[in-house]
Parts: C-alpha cells; sequence; structure tokens
C-alpha cells in the first residue's frame, strides 16, 4: 500500500495539468480513496467484533453443559476433577484482590510522582525523570514476571520468613510497577493542563506552594487524575505474564481475606497456564473461553469508566460545555469524597503494612501517619509545605530506586552472558547453551509484520476518522471500538488468534498467526497517535490548499500528512516496542520453543525472544546466565526501541514550536 | 520549511521501506521459496515403528493429505516437522533433535512444549507431525483422534522431590498423599523432615490441570493420590522444569516431576509403602525392574503409522543410539 501511494499521487498531478475532461474520473478517484480509507477505519469495528463472536461462540457450552450461575459463582476452579468442577468467582476475587492490592501500592506513589514531575522538579531533572518512567512502560511484562520470579518472590519469602513468596503481595507490587507509568504520565497531564491563572492566583493570594498544589491544583486534575487511576487498574487487571509468574496460581482465597501472603490465581494466569494445555472442544476449553469472556466484560466495564471521564474532561476543555454538561466530578464532590477515599487507601496500606512488616514497626508507622493527619492543623503552612515535598520527592526516588533495580540486576546478570556466539547461535542444551539468534530474527519478523499489518489499517482509519468525516454516529461508533480495542487484554488477543485464525482459518501455529494477532493489538496505538498527529495540524491548512483547487486527497497528501509524520513515526516506534515485547498474544499462536533454521514461511513457526525468556525462565532449570542474556537481549531491543521513540517526539516537538 | 517536509516524508517513507525490506529479506530468509513440508506428505510408507500396530489405513490417507494446503513439491533439499506436547519428553525429543540434525544436515526438527493434552490434541488436528505424551489417550481422544498410532520412546519413574535444605531422607507413600490432599501441612508431623530456619510449613507444588505427569500422579492406579482431589492451596506450575525450579528456591517445598527433571539441586525421595527400611529411590534402574512403583511410558503420536523424516526421527529415538539421549537425560532406555 505505501508503494502504490506516490504513483496515485503523481497520476493525480499529471491529471490536473490536463484540462477538465478528467473531473469526472478524479471524482470517482477521491470517492474510491475515500472508500479505502473507510474500509480500514471498518477493521477496527470488525475486530472487536469477530474478538466477541468468537470468544462468545468457543464458550457457549459452558452455558450448557455447566450453567451460567454456578460458572460465575462457584469458588472452586477444579478442571482435573471428577466431575470437573469449574466456578470463576475465586479467580474474579483473586484477580480484584491482586489489582487492589497493586492499586494501594501505585495510587500515593504515582501521585506524589505527577506531582514532583509536574510542579516540583527543576527543569533538568524533569527532563531525565520524564523519559525514565517512560522507559518504565516500556520493560515487556516477561521481564518483569522474571525479575519478579527470580528476585522478587525470594526476596518476599525471606523477609516475611513466608514458606513461599509465590504471593498475592509479589504479584500486587510487580502489577503496581507495571501500573505507575500510566498513571504517572496521564496525572501529570492532567496537572499541567490546569489553567496557569488558577496557580497564579492561588499563589498572589499568600497561599503556600503546597496550599496551591493540594488546594487548587489537585482538585481541579482529579478528573484526569482519577481517569489515570482507573486506566492503571485496567491495565493491571489485564496483565499476564508478571501475575502469572509470582502469583503461585493456586485457585483459592486468601484466610483470612487480607492475608497478602496468601497465593492467589487470577482470571488471566488462569487462561495462561491452562489454555495451551487444554483439549480443544472439551468443557474445560469452553470454560477458559468462558473465563476470558469475564475478563473481557471486566476490562471494557473499567475502560469505559475511564474513557467517559477523559471525554467529559476534553470536552469541558475545548469549550464545548453547551452540548452535554457531564461534569463527574467537580471541586464540591472532591470535598465529599475525600475523606473516605483518603481513609480508604489508608486502610488498604495499613493491611499492606501490618502484614508486610514486624508488628511493633507497622504499628509505629501507622501511629505516625494518624498522629500526622490529627495534628496537621497544629503545624504552619511552612512546616507542611516541608513534610509533603519531602514525601512527594521521596515517592518519585522510590520509582526511581525501583526502575534502577530493576535495570541494575538485569544488566550485570545480563552482560556475562552476551557475546557474539550468543547473538549468532541457535540455542542447545534446552537453552541452556548455544545463542538465541532465531528467537531475535523470529521477533524481528513478527514484529515487521506486524506494523506492515497494522500501519496502513490504522493510518487509514485515522485519515478517514479526521479527514473524512464529521463527528457522527458511525464516527463515535469506530472511536468507542478503537477504546475498547485499546483496553482489550493482551491474553484475550492470543485467545482469539487461537481461536480465529489457528484453529478456525487454519493457519496453524504459525508466523502469520502471531503478526496478524499483535497487529490487532497495536492498532489501536497506532490510530490514535496518528489521530493526535492529525488534530494538531490546523484546519487552516487544509482549507488553503482545498481553495487553491487541489482535490481533498492531495490536500491530504501534500499538506495534512507530512507535517503530521513524526506524530505517526511516534506511535509506530512505541507500537514497534509493544509488539516486541508481548508474550501473551503469541504464546499460543505462533511461537515454538525451538527450532533449527530460521523460518522459511509465513506458516511456520518461529521462535521469539519473550516467549523463549520465559521459557527458559519457568521450564529449564540451570540455564541462569542464558536467561539473563535474554533477558537483557529483549530489554535493550524494546528501550532501544521506546528511546528513539521518546527521541524523535521531544525534537520535533521542539521543532515544531521552535 | 514547508518544502522541506515532503522530502521528508518521501525519505522516512522510503527509509522505513527499506528496513522492512531488508528486515525481510534478511531476517525470513527465502520468503517466497516455499519448502518445507510436513512429513505426513511425503509418500506415506505403511512401515510401522517396532512397537505400533496401525489401527486403521484410511487415517494414513488423511494424513498424507491434510497438510498439503502450505506443502510445496518437495525440493530435496530442506525437511522440517513439528513435535509439540508433553514437557516430560520434551527433553527427549530436544535432545534427540539436536542428535539427529547434527547427523542430517537438511533436516529441521522443531520442537515445542505446551502439555500432553496439547500434543494429543494438535497431532489428532494435524497441526503438528509428532505429539509428545506421557500418558495414554483418554477414552474421548480415542473417540475423537481414532488415527493416532502411537510409539514407546522412553520409560520414566515419577520422583517425589524436596528442597536440599530438607533433612527428610526418605517418605512414605501415605505421608506424600497426606500432604498432597492437606492433612498434613507442617514437616513436623512428617517421620524425619526438618527444613532448618522455617516455621516447617510444606509448601505444596503441583502441575497444572491438563498435565499428563498430574493425572498419573493424581489418578493412576500407580500413582499415589488415586483419586483423591489435591489441596486447594496448592501451588500450580505448568512444567516439570517449573516445579523443579520452585522447589530448588523455595526451603519447605515439595513437588514431584519425571525422573528427566531431577537436578542436584534438589532432593529426590526413595518412597516405602509398608516397611521403611524397603524405601526405593527413584532411580533408572528401579524404574525399569518396575521396582519403583511410580512408573509410566513416555509415548510419541502420529496420525497414521509414521512415515518420512516423522518416521527417521522417532526409529533414531528407539535405536540404541537414540535410547544412550533417553538415559544421559536420566530417563529410562526402553532396550534391555
Amino acid at each position: 500500500m505505501v508503494q502504490q501511494e506516490p504513483d496515485n499521487e503523481k497520476t493525480g498531478h499529471y491529471r490536473n495539468r490536463n484540462d477538465s475532461s478528467a473531473a469526472e474520473a478524479r471524482e470517482l478517484r477521491e470517492r474510491a480513496i475515500k472508500a479505502v480509507w473507510f474500509c480500514t477505519a471498518l477493521t477496527a469495528i470488525l475486530a472487536i467484533v469477530f474478538i466477541i463472536l468468537f470468544l462468545v461462540r468457543d464458550s457457549l457450552p459452558v452455558v450448557r453443559d455447566i450453567g451460567i450461575v454456578p460458572f460465575l459463582t462457584g469458588t472452586d476452579w477444579y478442571p482435573s476433577g471428577d466431575p470437573p468442577v469449574y466456578g470463576i468467582a475465586v479467580l474474579v476475587i483473586g484477580t480484584v484482590l491482586v489489582t487492589l492490592g497493586a492499586m494501594a501500592l501505585a495510587v500515593p506513589l504515582s501521585i506524589g510522582c505527577a506531582i514532583y514531575i509536574a510542579e516540583l522538579a527543576p527543569l533538568t531533572v524533569k527532563n531525565i525523570v520524564k523519559p525514565a518512567i517512560e522507559l518504565l512502560a516500556g520493560i515487556p511484562s516477561v521481564v518483569y514476571g522474571f525479575f519478579g520470579l527470580i528476585v522478587l518472590t525470594d526476596f518476599i519469602r525471606v523477609t516475611f520468613d513466608v514458606p513461599s513468596g509465590e504471593t498475592w503481595l509479589a504479584g500486587s507490587i510487580l502489577l503496581a510497577i507495571m501500573a505507575l507509568p500510566t498513571i504517572i504520565s496521564i496525572s501529570e497531564d492532567a496537572i499541567s493542563m490546569v489553567p496557569s491563572e488558577y496557580k497564579e492566583g492561588s499563589l498572589a493570594i499568600g497561599a503556600t506552594r503546597w496550599q496551591t498544589i493540594s488546594q487548587v491544583l489537585v482538585p481541579g486534575a482529579l478528573s484526569g487524575i482519577t481517569a489515570a487511576i482507573i486506566l492503571g487498574f485496567g491495565r493491571a487487571i489485564g496483565e499476564t505474564m508478571a501475575v502469572m509468574m509470582v502469583t503461585g496460581n493456586a485457585a483459592i482465597i486468601p484466610n483470612p481475606v487480607w492475608n497478602v501472603l496468601s497465593p492467589v490465581r487470577t482470571l488471566t494466569g488462569t487462561l495462561g497456564i491452562e489454555m495451551g494445555e487444554v483439549a480443544v472442544g472439551s468443557d474445560h476449553y469452553a470454560a477458559l473461553f468462558g473465563v476470558a469472556v469475564v475478563l473481557l466484560a471486566i476490562t471494557l466495564l473499567v475502560n469505559s469508566a475511564a474513557v467517559l471521564i477523559l471525554n467529559s474532561i476534553r470536552e469541558r476543555q475545548s469549550g464545548r460545555h453547551s452540548r452535554k454538561k457531564r461534569t463527574i466530578m467537580t471541586g464540591k464532590v472532591w470535598d465529599q469524597i475525600r475523606r473516605p477515599a483518603l481513609i480508604g487507601e489508608f486502610l488498604l496500606l495499613a493491611v499492606f503494612l501490618f502484614v508486610a512488616l514486624p508488628a511493633h514497626a507497622a504499628l509505629l508507622i501507622t501511629a505516625g501517619i494518624i498522629a500526622g493527619y490529627c495534628l496537621r492543623n497544629l503545624l504552619d503552612a511552612k512546616q507542611a509545605e516541608r513534610i509533603a515535598f519531602t514525601l512527594i520527592i521521596a515517592a518519585a526516588a522510590i520509582v526511581l530506586l525501583i526502575l534502577a533495580v530493576i535495570l541494575q540486576d538485569i544488566i550485570v546478570h545480563g552482560l556475562s552472558a552476551i557475546s557474539w556466539e550468543f547473538l549468532t547461535e541457535g540455542p542447545k542444551d534446552l537453552g541452556r547453551a548455544g545463542g538465541i539468534f532465531p528467537a531475535i530474527i523470529g521477533t524481528f519478523c513478527l514484529v515487521t509484520g506486524a506494523i506492515l499489518f497494522a500501519l496502513p489499517l490504522g493510518v487509514g482509519a485515522a485519515i478517514y476518522l479526521i479527514e473524512y468525516t464529521k463527528e457522527g454516529r458511525i464516527t463515535r461508533l469506530i472511536r468507542i471500538t478503537v477504546d475498547l480495542l485499546n483496553g482489550t487484554p493482551s491474553i484475550v488477543f492470543g485467545l482469539f488468534g487461537l481461536a480465529f485464525l489457528v484453529y478456525f482459518l487454519n493457519f496453524g501455529v504459525s508466523l502469520l498467526a502471531g503478526q496478524v494477532t499483535l497487529g490487532l493489538m497495536v492498532l489501536p496505538t497506532i490510530i490514535r497517535a496518528t489521530e493526535e498527529a492529525l488534530r494538531t495540524i490546523p484546519g487552516s491548512l487544509r482549507e488553503g490548499s482545498l481553495a487553491l483547487g487541489a482535490t481533498r486527497w492531495q490536500t491530504i497528501w501534500r499538506v495534512v500528512l507530512p507535517p503530521a509524520v513524526p506524530g505517526i513515526v511516534t506511535g509506530t516506534i512505541l507500537s514497534i516496542g509493544r509488539a516486541a515485547g508481548e508474550t501473551a498474544p503469541i504464546m499460543f499462536t505462533a511461537v515454538v520453543f525451538s527450532q533449527r533454521y530460521l523460518t522459511a514461511s509465513v506458516f511456520e513457526p518461529v521462535m521469539a525472544l519473550p516467549y523463549h525468556l520465559f521459557i527458559l525462565a519457568t521450564n529449564v532449570p540451570g540455564s541462569s546466565t542464558n536467561k539473563y542474556g535474554t533477558a537483557l537481549v529483549l530489554l535493550l531491543l524494546v528501550i532501544g526501541i521506546y528511546s528513539v521513540a521518546i527521541y524523535v517526539r521531544s525534537h520535533f516537538a521542539k521543532k515544531m514550536r521552535g | 520549511m514547508k518544502r522541506q517536509k515532503p522530502t521528508f516524508l518521501f525519505a522516512s517513507l522510503g527509509l522505513t521501506a527499506l528496513l522492512v525490506l531488508a528486515l525481510v529479506a534478511a531476517g525470513c530468509t527465502g520468503t517466497g521459496q516455499k519448502t518445507t513440508p510436513p512429513a505426513a506428505t511425503q509418500a506415506p510408507q505403511a512401515v510401522a515403528t517396532a512397537a505400533v500396530v496401525p489401527q486403521s489405513t484410511a487415517p494414513q490417507a488423511q494424513g498424507a493429505s491434510a497438510p498439503a494446503a502450505i506443502a510445496a513439491p518437495v525440493s530435496g533439499e530442506k525437511q522440517s516437522i513439528r513435535v509439540s506436547g508433553s514437557t516430560t519428553v520434551l527433553p527427549i525429543a530436544q535432545k534427540a533433535a539436536e542428535a539427529y540434525m547434527a547427523a542430517h544436515p537438511n533436516a529441521d526438527i522443531q520442537v515445542t512444549g505446551g502439555g500432553s493434552g496439547v500434543g494429543i490434541q494438535q497431532i489428532g488436528e494435524k497441526t503438528v507431525d509428532v505429539g509428545m505424551s506421557s500418558r495414554e489417550l483418554s477414552s474421548t481422544e480415542k473417540t475423537k483422534y481414532p488415527g493416532l498410532v502411537k510409539s514407546v520412546v522412553a520409560k520414566d519413574g515419577i520422583a517425589v522431590i524436596v528442597n536440599r535444605a530438607n533433612e527428610i531422607s526418605v517418605i512414605s507413600a501415605d505421608n506424600i498423599k497426606n500432604i498432597y490432599t492437606g492433612r498434613i501441612t507442617k514437616w513436623s508431623q512428617v517421620f524425619g523432615a526438618n527444613v532448618p530456619n522455617t516455621n516447617q510449613q510444606i509448601v505444596v507444588i503441583g502441575r497444572d490441570s491438563a498435565s499428563g505427569t498430574r493425572e498419573f500422579f493424581d489418578k493412576a492406579p500407580e500413582g499415589i493420590l488415586k483419586g483423591a482431589v489435591p489441596v486447594k492451596s496448592m501451588l500450580e506450575k505448568n512444567s516439570n522444569g517449573a516445579v523443579t525450579q520452585t522447589v530448588a528456591q523455595t526451603p519447605g517445598a515439595i513437588g514431584y516431576v519425571s525422573i528427566g527433571f531431577i537436578t542436584a539441586d534438589v532432593k529426590a525421595l526413595p518412597i516405602w509403602y509398608n516397611n521403611p527400611n524397603d524405601a526405593i529411590a527413584p532411580t533408572a534402574v528401579n524404574v525399569k525392574s518396575k521396582k519403583y512403583p511410580i512408573n509410566r511410558e513416555l509415548f510419541m503420536f502420529t496420525n497414521g503409522a509414521p512415515a518420512g523424516l516423522a518416521k527417521d526421527y522417532i526409529d533414531f529415538i528407539r535405536s540404541p543410539e537414540g535410547q544412550k539421549i533417553v538415559s544421559d537425560e536420566g530417563y529410562v532406555s526402553i532396550i534391555d
């Protein structure tokens, strides 16, 4: 598609010079081009329809054989029993607990960090911290899981003196780290977007910086922060690999229910651990698809809430109050919910503290916090500010420390494995010896295919949405589906790929199936990035071009697209990074454990770095150098890709401003 | 500035295209040339492997025609087959594949895990050429895939393993059962066991519900649980290697793995039934003589009698040379 476009453009150019005899043909061509973009926009809708269709289709036997009520409310998940029992309530509870725990840890840290970046950090520090946190977002989930399995679970086992470190706590900590970047960057945007007059006004009437932040800026950005938290929540719920590797996967409800040191099993973990093993068409298979449907429903619900809030903010900011005033949260609401929200957060933290620390230490900290809260009115504003700023800076420091610890562990252990042979040879002895060359190439092939699939579709859909239509029912539908697609957990894409591409279309476990699955997964990222880029192009440019007699397509191609390229490139690079690091979507659709030759056709399976790391970390004892090496290569690859994206964005942002 | 923008656009598009082309060319070598027909598409030879009696001839025809959609004429260069299934059989399959490929430069044997269930399903649906399984076909699998033909590739025992820090030296079958059903939760309740510097809590580790090893351990008459339901707090791992790894990392852990996965990092316990002095160690010798009771056979399944590269590969594993790999990997040879 990319290669054809210049031809189109050229012929259009010639015809333009010819006289009006070609006008009709030109009209026809314009319509054809519009139709093409419309079709690409439809793919998003088609994708979500197909995903839901196939998940529901394959889970229907659940209704027939198990019954929907026992399935949803049963607290036993025991597929190998006699008779087998499929009750997912225990899995839903596990998912909710792990996610809540993650939020209890992530919310204070990330809001503190966001305030630091937006308000406190000197510019030079900000220029380091912000990209660093974006890098945190780039670390693949399997690398987090690997780190969790090797370092975190052992740390928890020893520190808390429990028999096994594979616990709810381990899952929550990992998920908290993974949710941090999402919450931080959206909250930071929200805080920065509070009109500066508010801030100046507050400071002018003599409020301290902390008073301004806590009484003006944070309440003003509250909707955005709420949306950030919900989005982080959505990301945490849908996370598979990291959770599956550290929570122990015992299908039990912790006893007592706040026992964070109990193993738990989540919806995603169940899919990850059992999906590859189950016989197709069995009740167990149907039950797993039922699990996927429930998971999808939960994430869609959560993400829709976030989208609703974010949209209302956008409407308010663009000054279109008049159409629909859907203010979700105002300062008044904040005053009402502040106390319960703080107390809730405090209670959650207290539970964590008590289980996590020796009783007297926990008591001391809790008492300290309560005392601080009660005495806060006795402090003068300056002292309060000093304490608050210390806490905020501590939050930012903790986030950076986490990043440093993870990177340090993997780099220090991984470097010794890296050698020319490691990068250019195939694996030997179950991956304990030899290299990872086929996995590197396999990952490249997967990502290339995914981008070739998603880029034309995504850019086309965005062009259609922004350039060809007015806001209407159809664009709203497309936007909603893009949002839905964006919130779909990666493991659900994997299941869809398995049910639709591998079995229904009979691709088999193959490169092609993996490419399409990954392509669908990154499609919403590309659509959104392109949309954003096109939106920033002023309408006057288009009007000028159209007024000079250019057709709509000529305007888009010559005038609108070129300045939008940096935005599109950034979105694409981020997609590449995401696709390269994902394990769950390709685990059932595209990968093999080992192969001798590089894959020769798209109908053959490939090796891939994230999957190779997953297998080495969980299945092959005694492969410690090679698994660290693989983790390092994967990390460097993805972080390298993300750094390029961050660089491209900041470079062009500067250029645009200048 | 405005003039530069289209140039930049073309430059970046061109660069992207170049990059993509280079990647496709360099990475996915020979995208165009279709090679590697699955073995089933090659002239089906009705030569059965020694232990195997083909159940019917029809499946062979099916086997020959199925993956033809992607097959191209045999170039005589590369041959490739896919092997998937049980993680218990995986090390044998992988090592044998490496040895076979070293001797046959044109052969490409792709091995992947998944579990016995997935191996049988995939060979039944013909998405692979060989399915590995650590258990016999279930009755539903037999009816669903009547054409499956099994070849025994090794004998195996299931060993109970604990962390090296545990002072236990032998364990009774009753105790294992009580631990796995949750009636015993402390190592202090087990004779001879002590895990220094811990609260003696037992961490029970098992396999996922699609595992052949778990099915044997849970349900087989030679197994331990004999149909009893394992305790709900059991940590589930999706491979033998994961169980070994977790037991090696966790002082209070107990797990069960195929004897091929016993490493120096864990302690494999001799098991006794009536008399502690008659405890039998899970060694290759004891498994072979069937003195060690928790033993079974490991299989490779083909859809129809094995043919082509799949046949050569399975024959190789069953040959003395292949069985040496089996022994080296810690399993038990089928050759007496």
